[in-house]
């Protein structure tokens, strides 16, 4: 696989603030490559220094082929963007802007592919200001993407989204990628991670703990459980079991997580069925990135 | 060029689409002029009529007014939204938004000016300049040195309160100490000489003088001076353009 994004022993510090630490990673082409973590984990500060828009204060970046500080407008001509939270010219209308851009680039643009894709017809002569969110963020990915960039960079690109307007944006995304874009995304949405992204860096205050696709975390860190409820089990009961990583209860409702789903059940239900003990709600429950996650900061906590 | 084309355009029509703004910027010249009007008319100032000595030190403010409170909020308030940010991740460079905003900003300039003249005209018997050449010409000057000037000045505000705040001391400081409205020999001579460090004197003498006395080449020593900050400014405005407030 070709790579298009190398970073080496990345770090980058606001004063005694460390925000990103010997961060390491490579992003291959035309996958969607997300990067996950809470606020104030330093995700904005990478995508920032892979933009060329911040300076790294140590490590080796490289961008198509380009180091994104130095040779910033070469790298504007291959890259698109698509910022958390920033606008365009309130009393702009939407076909100004489109053209307005347009007029960025050399060569042709993909502008009246996008119109049709992002169903921006009817909305051509509304002014920015006077667009929903949803649509404010249709406007802005048709200006990230208007040259066919190589790379799509997506800083929360479906925050402040109701879920269906979230779907969508997703589906977009995936679209994007088809026709050959690859797409760094970052998001604080699990869901987002697990539904949209080929793999995905977790980062925790500036420094990668995971990074892997989303089901191969899922299964590395163990996060599937039985979820049931009895009120004839004990908790030392379970945890006794072979394969069996941790029990929370909350008085007889019960979720144990463990290695293998299949051997821990059939245990439990033997276990019951001789002693005659009452089993009732009983779940398979896939592990999500947000239980994962949870337990990566605790387990930070405790280190 | 199509970028800059493109971009000076809109942004002109946007700033009609605001239509308050239009009226309080194009009201305010001639409010004031009509104001001094009333106090000053019938006096002879300097050897020169009220309308001969006010409408081109007012045509002087204006430059002032909009190049500090016109170009300088917007593009405050565009870096402080994320306007410019957008732009940064983009092959636009930074001289063609500053031409763009100097191209909207002569426009709404001209506007006023031409408005000020045809008031002082039919209200207080002002004629055409005499040397209407050489006035177009220091107008020239002077807008390039003023606008890059105060692009460069508010670009150091964090957020628009305090590009404001910049504008507001440049503006009043050089309302009332550049001859604009008080007349210069009313002043002690410390303040006449302090006068001559603020670019607008050099301004009102062009206007002033292009539009009774003589033609530009009589004014040699002045529109150096503009051209010198013009050229010193641009190099800082585009040397050190941010794109974001941080």
């Amino acid at each position: 696989m070709e790579s298009v994004i190398s970073v080496k022993n990345l770090s980058k510090s606001f004063g005694a603030t460390r925000a990103v630490r010997n961060l390491s990673f490579t992003v291959y082409r035309g996958e969607i490559f997300g990067i996950i973590g809470p606020n104030g984990a330093g995700k904005t500060t990478t995508l920032e220094i892979l933009e060329g828009i911040s300076i790294p204060s140590g490590g080796k970046v490289e961008v198509l082929g380009l180091v994104p500080s130095k040779q910033l407008r070469e790298l504007n001509k291959k890259i698109g963007v698509q910022f958390q939270a920033t606008s365009i010219q309130k009393k702009m209308k939407v076909k100004e802007a489109l053209d307005l851009f347009s007029s960025f680039y050399e060569g042709r643009t993909q502008k009246d592919y996008l119109i049709d894709l992002l169903g921006l017809n009817e909305k051509m002569n509304v002014k920015f200001d006077d667009l929903s969110g949803g649509w404010k963020q249709r406007v802005t990915l048709a200006l990230a993407t208007l040259h066919e960039p190589e790379i799509l960079f997506l800083d929360e690109p479906s925050m402040g989204l109701d879920p269906s307007a979230r779907r969508e944006i997703w589906s977009l995304i995936r679209l994007l990628r088809d026709r050959g874009s690859t797409i760094v995304v970052t998001t604080h949405y699990m869901e987002e991670a697990e539904q949209l992204c080929d793999r995905v860096a977790m980062i925790y205050s500036g420094q990668l703990k995971a990074l892997n696709t989303p089901h191969e975390l899922l299964n590395e860190g163990a996060a599937d459980c039985l979820d049931f409820k009895s009120s004839g089990l004990s908790r030392e009961y379970l945890q006794s079991l072979p394969g069996v990583e941790r029990v929370e209860n909350n008085l007889d409702e019960y979720k144990v997580y463990c290695d293998d789903q299949q051997t821990t059940a059939y245990h439990i239900f033997t276990h019951c069925q001789e002693k005659g003990i009452t089993l009732s709600d009983f779940k398979f429950e896939k592990g999500s990135l947000d239980d994962l996650f949870v337990q990566y900061v605790e387990k930070e906590k405790i280190g | 060029m199509k970028a800059i084309v493109k971009l000076a355009g809109l942004e002109t029509k946007m700033f009609f689409r605001d239509r308050l703004s239009v009226f309080w910027t194009f009201l305010f010249p001639v409010v004031m002029i009509w104001l001094f009007g009333s106090m000053f008319v019938g006096n002879n100032m300097s050897q020169k009529t009220f309308a001969e000595y006010f409408v081109p030190s007012w045509i002087g403010v204006n430059i002032v007014t909009t190049s500090f409170f016109t170009l300088g909020t917007v593009l405050t308030n565009y870096r402080e939204t994320g306007v410019l940010r957008r732009y940064q991740s983009t092959p636009l460079q930074p001289w063609k938004i500053l031409a763009a905003h100097t191209f909207q900003g002569t426009v709404i300039f001209s506007i006023s000016a031409f408005l000020l003249m045809v008031f002082g005209m039919l209200l207080y018997d002002l004629t055409l300049p005499v040397y209407i050449g050489s006035t177009m010409l220091s107008l020239l000057i002077s807008i390039l040195a003023f606008f890059p000037f105060a692009l460069f000045l508010t670009s150091l505000a964090k957020n628009t309160q305090s590009a404001a705040a910049i504008s507001s001391l440049f503006l009043n400081l050089m309302l009332f100490l550049s001859g604009a409205t008080f007349p210069l020999e009313m002043m002690p001579t410390v303040l006449q000489y302090a006068a001559k460090v603020l670019p607008l004197y050099y301004v009102i003498q062009l206007l002033r003088g292009t539009w009774k006395e003589a033609p530009i080449t009589e004014y040699g020593f002045e529109a150096a001076v503009l051209i010198g900050i013009s050229i010193v400014s641009v190099v800082l405005a585009v040397r050190f353009f941010r794109w974001s407030g941080k």
